[in-house]
C-alpha cells in the first residue's frame, strides 16, 4: 500500500506539473468553446449584404402575401428578443428584398434562372398554382447549401400560403391570426411539480454523459501511454526490483485518475467562476435535475468506468511497443464506450427498451448507459441498478486479475507485438 | 551468514530452459561473479533472485530467509536495461526511488546529494534526466541502486558503456562497499572486467553451471600454463610449435599456452635464439580462457 501511494503521488505530481497538463486544461475548454459557440455565432451573424429575390405566383395576392410574410419574419427578432430562452430561428434581419411577379410563363422561368445564374438576381421562388397544388415549390438560388436560411424560408412560405388559403375562404385577418397562433405542448412528468424540466434534464444529462465519456476515454488512454513510456524508457526493471507489478499498476491507475479528477475539478470551478452571477440562475434551473443522488451515481459510475477501462488500457500499454501499435489497440478497447455514445440518444428516448436494459447490464457499456437511464428515468428499477453495479464490480475484479497477469509479463517483453496465443500463455505464467 | 542461496532453481519459458537447476550461494561480504556469454541465463537468474519472476522449481533464500518482498528494501539492483524517467529531475527521481526502498524523503534527499557529490555530478541534481549524457545517466542509475544503503548489491553489466575514468571511479566505490561488508554480485559477459574484483564465481552457459567456486582455487587448478611474450623479429615459428598448444597474436605481443609436459624454460630458449625478447611472463589463465576451454570455442 505504501508503494502504491508513492507511485501514485509521483504519477500525479509529474503530470500536474507538466506543460501538457496546463495546455490541455486551458485548451480543451477553449476548443469546446470554439467548436460549439463560434460557429453558432458566425451562423447567426450571416452576411449583412442585401439579397434580391423574386416571388412568382399566378395572382398578385398570393405573391404579395408571401412577400409580406418574409419581410415580417425578417423584422421579428427585433421585437421578440426578450421572449424566450430558446432562440427562435429567424431569417437574418433585412436580408432579402422581395419583388413580386405574376408572369408564370416558362420563358419567364428560363429568364429568371439565367439571371440567377449570372448573379444579377440572388433567388426566385416559383409559386405557380400547379406547384402549390403539387405541394412542391422550386426555390432557385445560388445558396442551395444555406440549410437553416432555406428551412426558415420554407416555414415562412408555408405560413403565407396557409394564410392566403384561409383568406380566400373569407376569414378576417384577426381570425386567421388567432387560428394560426402556435400552441406549446409541454411534457409533464406524472411525478408532478417537483419533477425537473425535461429539456434542462435532457441537456444536463447529455452534458454529464459527455464528461463521463471524455474523462474515462482521455485518462484511460493516458494510463496506456504512460505505461508505454515507462516501457520504452526501460525503467520497469528498476521499479520491479522494489515494487510488485500489482503495486505499479494500481499506483499508476490511482495517480492518473487523480489527475483526471483534478482537471475536471478545474474545469468545473472555472466554468462556475466564468458564469459568475449567472450561476445562481443556473443553479436554480438545474436544482431539480442535479439531485445529490444523481451526483453520487455519477461518481460511482465514473470511478467504476475509469477503473475498468484504465485496467484494460494498462494491459494494452504493457503489450505494445510503440505509439502506432497503441493507437490501433486503443480503438478496439474503447469500442464499447464509443458504441454507448452512439446509442445514447436512443436510450434517452427509450430508457426501458431491451437495448437500454442490456446496455446498462453489460459491464463495458454500463457506466454510460446505466447512468443515463438513472438520470432520465427516476423510477429505474433498483434491482437493475444494483445488478449493473454488481456485474461491473465483478468484471473489474476479474479484469484486474487478468490484466494484472498480462501486465506483469508484458512490461518486460520487448520486440514484436504478442499474438493472442502468446497472451494466453502470459496469463497462465505463475 | 549467507546473503543469498539458490537451491536447484529452474526457470523455463515454453520449451526453452533459461535456468537449469542452478545452485549457488554467496557469503555475506563476498564479491561474486555470475559470468557467462549472452543468453546464458544470467538475467533470468537475477530476476528470480529479486522476485520479478518466480522459479518453476527450486528454492531461493534471501538473507537466510525464504524470499519475501520486504527483504528487497535491503537489496540494490542495477539492471542491464538501464532506464530512468526522462522528464523527471535527477534529485526528484532519486528521492522517489529511495522512498520506494523505504527511506524517508528527507533522508533520501540527503543521501542523493552525498552520492552525487562523490560521483562528481552534484551540479546536475536539478536537471532533467533527458538533459544528461549517457555516462551521467549511468552514474545516476548507479546511485539509485546504492542510495538506500543496501546490504546486497546486484549489478548487471555494471561497466557497460562507461569510459575508463568513470569505470575506475565506480570500481573504487565497489571496493569501498566490499570493505564495509556489503555483499556484491556482478553479472557480466565481459569476464576480464570483473575477475580482478571477485572472490568467487559461477560460470554459466545455456542455463547450466559449468564451473563454480573460489576464484583463486579455480585458477590455481589450471596452473601457470600461459606465457605472454613480447619480442622483436619474426615469431611465426611459435604458431606450429610442439611446445605450444594454443596461440594468440595480439599485435604487440603474443600469448601462448604450453602443451602438456612442455617446459617454459625450453620455450624461452627457443624464442631467445630466434629473436630479441623484451618480456617473457608465465601467467594464470584468464577466466575467459578457462570458460572457452570448458564449453568450447563455438559457445563463447
Amino acid at each position: 500500500m505504501h508503494n502504491i501511494l508513492i507511485i501514485a503521488r509521483r504519477e500525479y505530481l509529474e503530470r500536474v506539473r507538466s506543460r501538457s497538463f496546463v495546455i490541455m486544461t486551458f485548451f480543451i475548454p477553449l476548443l469546446m468553446f470554439g467548436v460549439t459557440v463560434v460557429p453558432t455565432m458566425l451562423a447567426n451573424r450571416g452576411s449583412s449584404e442585401v439579397k434580391h429575390m423574386v416571388v412568382v405566383a399566378a395572382d398578385r395576392d398570393t405573391a404579395e402575401m408571401i412577400r409580406s410574410r418574409i419581410e415580417q419574419e425578417q423584422e421579428k427578432p427585433k421585437e421578440k428578443t426578450d421572449s424566450k430562452l430558446t432562440q427562435k430561428r429567424s431569417l437574418p434581419a433585412a436580408n432579402f428584398t422581395v419583388a413580386v411577379s405574376t408572369n408564370t410563363a416558362e420563358s419567364e422561368r428560363a429568364a429568371l434562372t439565367a439571371k440567377v445564374k449570372a448573379k444579377e438576381l440572388d433567388a426566385f421562388l416559383w409559386a405557380t398554382p400547379d406547384a402549390i397544388k403539387a405541394r412542391k415549390l422550386d426555390f432557385v438560388t445560388n445558396d442551395v447549401s444555406s440549410f437553416i436560411d432555406n428551412g426558415v424560408l420554407g416555414l415562412t412560405v408555408n405560413d403565407a400560403l396557409r394564410r392566403q388559403a384561409l383568406k380566400n375562404k373569407g376569414l378576417k385577418d384577426d381570425e386567421i391570426e388567432a387560428s394560426l397562433e402556435s400552441v406549446e405542448v409541454a411534457p409533464q412528468s406524472p411525478l408532478g411539480k417537483g419533477a425537473p424540466d425535461p429539456k434542462v434534464m435532457y441537456i444536463a444529462t447529455l452534458g454529464m454523459v459527455m464528461v463521463l465519456y471524455m474523462t474515462v476515454l482521455l485518462y484511460g488512454i493516458n494510463v496506456m501511454r504512460s505505461i508505454l513510456e515507462e516501457k520504452t524508457s526501460r525503467i520497469m526493471e528498476v521499479m520491479l526490483s522494489t515494487a510488485s507489478a500489482k503495486d505499479l499498476m494500481a499506483g499508476k491507475i490511482l495517480g492518473v485518475g487523480a489527475v483526471g479528477l483534478t482537471q475536471v475539478g478545474i474545469w468545473a470551478a472555472t466554468a462556475g467562476i466564468l458564469s459568475g452571477g449567472a450561476l445562481v440562475g443556473v443553479a436554480a434551473l438545474i436544482k431539480g435535475v442535479l439531485s445529490v443522488k444523481l451526483l453520487i451515481y455519477f461518481g460511482v459510475y465514473f470511478l467504476l468506468g475509469y477503473v475498468l477501462y484504465s485496467t484494460l488500457c494498462a494491459a494494452v500499454g504493457s503489450m505494445v511497443n510503440s505509439e502506432q501499435e497503441a493507437q490501433q489497440m486503443q480503438f478496439l478497447v474503447m469500442m464499447p464506450m464509443i458504441l454507448s455514445v452512439i446509442f445514447i440518444i436512443n436510450i434517452f428516448q427509450h430508457p426501458s427498451s431491451s437495448l437500454a436494459i442490456f446496455g446498462s447490464l453489460f459491464p463495458f457499456t454500463a457506466p454510460l448507459v446505466m447512468f443515463s437511464r438513472i438520470a432520465i428515468q427516476p423510477d429505474t428499477p433498483w434491482w437493475q441498478i444494483a445488478l449493473s453495479i454488481g456485474i461491473l464490480v465483478a468484471t473489474i475484479y476479474g479484469m484486474v486479475l487478468l490484466c494484472g497477469r498480462i501486465y506483469r509479463v508484458g512490461i518486460l517483453m520487448y520486440g514484436k507485438k504478442p499474438s493472442l496465443p502468446e497472451i494466453m500463455k502470459w496469463i497462465k505464467y505463475a | 551468514m549467507l546473503t543469498i542461496e539458490l537451491n536447484q532453481v529452474r526457470k523455463c519459458y515454453d520449451q526453452f530452459v533459461a535456468v537449469n537447476d542452478l545452485s549457488f550461494s554467496i557469503e555475506q561480504g563476498g564479491v561474486f561473479g555470475l559470468l557467462g556469454p549472452n543468453g546464458a541465463g544470467k538475467t533470468s537468474t537475477i530476476r528470480m533472485m529479486i522476485g520479478i519472476t518466480v522459479p518453476d522449481s527450486g528454492q531461493i533464500n534471501l538473507f537466510s530467509k525464504p524470499f519475501e518482498r520486504k527483504s528487497l528494501q535491503k537489496v540494490g539492483y542495477l539492471p542491464e536495461e538501464r532506464g530512468l524517467y526522462k522528464k523527471m529531475k535527477v534529485l526528484d527521481q532519486l528521492v522517489f526511488l529511495g522512498e520506494l526502498h523505504g527511506m524517508t524523503a528527507g533522508a533520501a534527499k540527503q543521501k542523493a546529494a552525498e552520492w552525487c557529490k562523490r560521483l562528481e555530478i552534484d551540479a546536475w541534481l536539478q536537471k532533467k534526466v533527458e538533459e544528461l549524457s549517457k555516462g551521467m545517466q549511468q552514474k545516476i542509475q548507479f546511485i539509485a541502486a546504492l542510495l538506500h544503503d543496501p546490504d546486497f548489491i546486484i549489478m548487471d553489466e555494471p561497466f557497460f558503456g562507461l569510459d575508463p575514468v568513470n569505470a575506475t571511479l565506480l570500481k573504487d566505490v565497489m571496493l569501498d562497499l566490499k570493505k564495509q561488508g556489503k555483499t556484491i554480485l556482478f553479472s557480466t559477459h565481459r569476464m576480464d572486467q570483473v575477475e580482478k574484483l571477485c572472490d568467487s564465481i559461477c560460470l554459466i552457459n545455456k542455463g547450466n553451471a559449468v564451473l563454480q567456486g573460489d576464484l583463486k582455487t579455480i585458477k590455481a587448478g589450471y596452473g601457470k600454463r600461459n606465457v605472454q611474450i613480447e619480442y622483436e623479429g619474426n615469431g611465426d615459428f611459435l604458431q606450429k610449435n610442439p611446445l605450444v598448444s594454443a596461440y594468440n597474436n595480439y599485435g604487440n605481443y603474443v600469448e601462448v599456452r604450453l602443451a602438456a609436459g612442455a617446459d617454459a624454460q625450453q620455450l624461452l630458449h627457443m624464442v631467445a635464439e630466434r629473436s630479441r625478447v623484451n618480456k617473457f611472463e608465465l601467467m594464470e589463465p584468464s577466466l575467459e580462457e578457462i570458460f572457452i576451454n570448458m564449453v568450447g570455442k563455438n559457445d563463447a
